[in-house]
């Protein structure tokens, strides 16, 4: 890393992160002065102005340019998807254990005064509430629905058309279509289309010209300021023609991407593949040495890391640590089962081994042919311990997204992932894939219990039966299977009404313009105008299911071990004086993630049972609805919500994380057991993305000999068609002293779940969690 | 059924990646003619089945007290205390345990069943890595294992042994064609030092060690010795042996295993006592050195310095 760089993420992780009204201010004003105008117009203008009128700044240092606000890492409030939450919890923002931000008093002042009064009728969040809020409210328990205060996200745009076209040529396409439509929604979508280009292009020129001033004020840079002044000149009026100008364009893209939406999840994919024509062409002219090409690839790094995702308190809990998401993918097969690594791709890692931040999450892509090299890079980075990168395993996604999603060849083998480890293809989905969370653990709980929350006492459902009424283990599962039917219905019909909102209240025309198919269909990307449009639903969570299940067909239906009622007061209880039966819960049922077929079958069972009646669904966009498997941090809240359960787990306690992993400390015969417990899901499971986490410590990574055994496992991960897998690397002691003296540690990084946060900036009882998590040290 | 047709298992572990090539699955056969005061599987030492009590998983239910026949335990205060002398079974108590914290050290397993455990992960060996047979002492079960070390061959996967030697040498020559790496212990030179500290004598070993490093088998071959403190941790003993292995085959690959500071743990388990001090501690790099120096001095070529050996089983 050079000197440079260093100052650049020294001063970056020193600025104090603030809350920022600064857009939701000229958002309220543009809407006011546009009363009678149509909210698609409206939210256009309101990004042109943003983009004319907020405050930009420059790092005399930078080599790569732009930012949604002046200062680094803020919270962006934005208001048109819903502020009611900022409203709540404006004050509390600095104090609250999960992404604190600090706040100008006078901010609050501001915003309980000219932004809420307007936006607490008009807002996405509002509209939701007052249609459906008693609805999701009553479902809430068992199916968390997603995106109700903010937008969708999770894309990965075309980015290889932008940086082919940039806005100026988009624009004068657009323009064209223009003036066929005479009127009716396409004419306006165009409309609306042009202005946001019309905003994108003044953007980039207010860089350009303070470059320009900033490289007369400031001698001692004037060299590069006065490159990055020509550089946002140049792409004005032309597409990226150079590496440095294309990691340009390519933030720029992104800023404004994030400006319009204030959205998790935008994310560059496959930058190593787009990106080499560009290095190749540099190097071939001489205009570039590899080392300038680490050294920008660095400062676009810094970058990812410069725009955070505030999110409500609560959600905050549900995906700690503001992940944003710019999920880069490397390698990968071609057609022809070639690997496609390329040096860029190899400076990407080495980016990711020196700056060691949260963001980019960085993926690679492995698959049979993956060669030696890439593969022994990889699990460098792997080894220095910010748990990137991550795994994803084209021979688990490729053909499934054909077969099951209608996805075309050559668009399957070039997805990328999106977000944490939500797969898409490039450029031309719109995947919804955080569309809702269902508790099927939940869902047991209900089965057993009458349909009776086990911690409330409420009755939530029907009472299709419980544990003491039922004569056989097939009965249980009836009953399990109505629990789950019904909330599959109540899940579907409020998904349409979220879907509808998004139509209504944030069409995207900038999105618009880099997902392939709305502007050749003039059609908004929020109404179905992308190639593909997914829905996906994550299934929490297989491990507690199963080993609940197990435990109950084992011990309570077939070895009479435990008496059916008594196990119902048990878990009643929480076990409080059942603790030998705890015991035998824990101890006398084969668990999920030992490489025992029994019960891990049990689990693959109802995921598919789950994933075969989402293809009954379309969505509202009329694309297939499909699956996933993976929590984010979201085992923790989730947990919090389910009683205590026939795995022998406590009340209240998190489920097991990830979303294919078993639960903690269960899985007692190390990582190939999980490993083969894990293949045991069909990789139609997860089109939608699948998460695996695995903690290895720092000394199987000290000799090649160890570094070469991990490839070994990498390899059994590809043949066992696992769709994803990622690894923390840390010492526990690291951990506990960070907990200990966060301020020495605050540029420590951890994998969450499928994003890596700061450490100290996780809350408390998170920070325990991944302590906690099971580690495989030597053998 | 025949006792043959079943092995005394005491583990098997997977992922063992400190047992040879690879990724491998290690097999840990019961009963050892050797009883090594710092042996770090003590329940491998005993030929026949025992029981176990693991004191962290207890849960003090006392459930087995009420379930206990006769003597096979006495309760002292929070905990069970079994009678190893016990005439009959536990299966009574194993059975009755809800936290598992009463179990059998060991199973007997067919050939299938061991089989079956190792093919679990055939796809992670990969090249190199396969099964690793250890203990106990592996032989003490030979004809079995050799019949196992066949089937495993048929099926292709790479074979390794760590074992002490301590066998007849028909048993030996006759499993070696069927393994391709054989980690051979030799701890001491001096006959009566063996005899002192494993209860055994040596010739037997030196013998066996002659005769395989004599054989095709020799490139296959790795002799180790562990250091332990104060007793095979001298230079003389290292440079004797060094000086024997290499006598017979200059090109032999020695190792020297780091003392392992965790091997007293399993003890109070099985009712037996640690004999090593508990302030041992394992050595440090540098302390390694002169060992590494009495080895070269020795006449050893092939000298593996890097490998760490942790844990154990």
């Amino acid at each position: 890393m050079n000197e440079r760089i260093e100052h650049l993420k020294r001063r970056m992780l020193d600025e104090e992160r603030f809350a920022s009204i600064e857009q939701a201010k000229i958002i309220t004003r543009i809407y006011q002065e546009n009363e009678d105008r149509s909210i698609a117009k409206k939210r256009a203008l309101a990004l042109k102005a943003a983009l004319e009128e907020m405050e930009i700044s420059i790092d005399p240092e930078e080599l790569i340019v732009g930012n949604r606000t002046s200062g680094v890492r803020a919270g962006v409030v934005f208001p048109e998807s819903g502020c009611s939450w900022v409203n709540r919890e404006f004050e509390e923002l600095p104090t609250r254990p999960q992404d604190r931000f600090s706040v100008h008093p006078e901010d609050i002042q501001q915003f309980r005064e000219l932004i809420y009064p307007y936006w607490s009728h008009r807002s996405m969040e509002e509209g939701i509430r007052e249609e459906y809020g008693e609805e999701l409210k009553k479902i809430s328990r068992v199916v968390k629905i997603n995106q109700t205060d903010h937008a969708q996200g999770h894309i990965c745009p075309d980015v290889e058309t932008w940086l082919h076209k940039g806005p100026a040529v988009i624009r004068q396409e657009v323009k064209a279509r223009l003036y066929m439509v005479k009127e009716g929604e396409e004419r306006e979508f165009y409309e609306c289309v042009l202005l946001v280009l019309d905003g994108a292009i003044t953007y980039i020129q207010r860089y350009a010209n303070k470059a320009n001033r900033m490289s007369i004020d400031i001698p001692e840079h004037r060299d590069t300021l006065s490159m990055v002044a020509k550089n946002c000149r140049n792409l004005i009026s032309r597409p990226a023609q150079h590496y440095w100008e294309a990691l340009q364009s390519i933030w720029f893209l992104f800023v404004i991407l994030q400006m319009e939406s204030n959205a998790s999840s935008f994310s560059p994919g496959r930058m190593d593949q787009y990106l080499y024509p560009y290095y190749k062409q540099d190097l071939r002219d001489g205009i570039l040495n590899q080392e300038q090409a680490l050294g920008l690839m660095e400062c676009l790094w810094l970058k990812f890391n410069q725009i955070v995702y505030m999110r409500n308190r609560n959600s905050a809990k549900y995906f700690a640590g503001f992940p944003i998401g710019f999920n880069i993918a490397l390698g990968g097969k071609d057609e022809a089962g070639n690997d496609t690594a390329n040096e860029v791709s190899f400076i990407c890692l080495k980016a990711q081994e020196e700056i060691g931040l949260p963001q980019p999450n960085l993926s690679v892509r492995l698959h049979t042919n993956s060669p030696h090299e890439f593969a022994q890079k990889a699990i460098e980075v792997v080894a220095k311990g910010s748990g990137m990168p991550q795994f994803f395993n084209d021979e688990a996604v490729i053909e499934p997204f054909q077969r099951d999603l209608g996805i075309s060849k050559e668009d399957a083998y070039n997805y990328a992932i999106v977000g944490c480890v939500e797969l898409t293809t490039s450029g031309n989905t719109l995947g919804w894939s955080d569309a809702a969370m269902f508790n099927l653990c939940k869902a047991l709980e209900l089965a057993l219990n009458h349909g009776v929350d086990e911690i409330t006492g409420e009755q939530l459902c029907e009472d299709f039966g419980g544990l003491d009424t039922y004569q056989s283990y097939e009965e249980l599962e009836e009953g399990l299977r109505k629990v789950i039917d019904y909330y599959i219905e109540e899940m579907m019909k409020a998904e349409e009404v979220l879907e509808k909102a998004h139509q209504n209240y944030l069409p995207s025309a900038f999105l618009s313009c880099v997902i392939q198919d709305c502007i050749s269909r003039g059609v908004d990307v929020t109404r179905g105008g992308a190639k593909y449009n997914f829905s996906g639903i994550q299934m929490i969570q297989v491990a507690n299911l199963a080993d609940s299940l197990e435990a109950i067909r084992k011990l309570v239906f077939e070895e009479r071990e435990i008496d059916a009622k008594e196990l119902l007061d048990a878990l009643r209880a929480d076990f409080k004086g059942y603790e030998i039966l705890q015991a035998k819960l824990l101890n006398k049922a084969p668990k999920y993630g030992n490489d025992i077929p029994e019960v891990d079958n049990i689990g693959a069972k109802w995921a598919e049972y789950f994933r075969n009646r989402m293809k009954e669904y379309r969505n509202y966009r009329g694309g297939p609805v499909h699956t996933g498997m993976y929590t984010v941090s979201a085992h923790v809240p989730m947990g919090e919500n389910v009683g205590a359960s026939a795995d022998g787990r406590n009340s209240g306690t998190p489920l097991a994380d990830g979303g294919m992993s078993p639960s903690y400390g269960r899985d007692m015969h190390g990582p190939t057991a999980v490993l083969k417990s894990v293949s045991r899901l069909p990789e139609s499971l997860t089109t939608n993305g699948g998460l695996l986490n695995m903690k290895f410590l720092p000394e199987f990574f000290d000799t090649e000999e160890g570094r070469n055994k991990f490839e070994q496992f990498l390899r059994a991960f590809v043949d066992l068609k696992i769709p994803h897998i990622q690894f923390n690397v840390v010492r526990k002691e690291d951990l506990l002293a960070a907990k200990e003296h966060p301020e020495q540690y605050r540029s420590l990084t951890v994998r969450v779940a499928g994003y890596t946060a700061y450490f100290v900036e996780l809350d408390g009882k998170l920070q325990d969690e991944i302590i906690r998590r099971t580690a495989y040290a030597s053998i | 059924m025949p006792a043959s047709d079943k092995a005394l298992v005491f583990d098997i572990k997977r992922f063992a990646v400190h047992d040879g090539d690879g990724i491998r699955t290690t097999v840990f056969f019961k009963g050892c003619p050797l009883h090594c005061i710092w042996c770090q599987n003590p329940e491998g030492i005993r030929a026949d089945r025992q029981v176990m009590y693991l004191k962290t998983r207890c849960i003090h239910c006392k459930t087995c007290e009420n379930k206990a026949f006769g003597h096979q335990l006495t309760w002292v205060r929070d905990d069970p205390e079994l009678n190893h002398k016990y005439y009959g079974t536990f299966d009574n108590l194993v059975k009755a345990c809800p936290s598992g914290a009463i179990q059998y050290d060991s199973t007997a397993m067919t050939m299938e069943e061991i089989l079956e455990r190792i093919r679990d992960d055939k796809v992670f060996y990969r090249d190199n890595g396969g099964v690793t047979f250890s203990g106990g002492e592996p032989l003490q079960q030979g004809e079995f294992l050799i019949e196992l070390l066949k089937r495993c061959k048929e099926e292709g996967i790479h074979t390794a042994i760590e074992t002490s030697l301590c066998a007849p040498t028909e048993l030996v020559m006759e499993a070696a064609p069927y393994l391709d790496q054989i980690f051979a212990d030799m701890k001491f030179y001096n006959p009566q030092d063996h005899q002192k500290y494993t209860g055994a004598d040596n010739r037997i070993i030196r013998y066996n060690i002659k005769m395989l490093l004599e054989s095709e088998a020799k490139n296959r071959v790795t002799i180790r010795t562990p250091l332990i403190p104060t007793i095979t941790a001298l230079e003389t003993n290292i440079r004797a042996i060094a000086s024997y292995i290499s006598s017979i085959n200059p090109d032999v690959t020695y190792e020297l295993l780091n003392y392992n500071d965790l091997a007293g743990a399993k003890y109070p388990m099985v009712g037996m006592t640690f004999g090593m001090p508990d302030n041992t501690r394992r050595f440090k790099a540098h302390e390694m050195k002169k060992y590494y120096k009495a080895a070269m001095d020795g006449g050893v070529r092939n000298l593996i310095t890097e490998t760490q050996v942790k844990g154990g089983k």
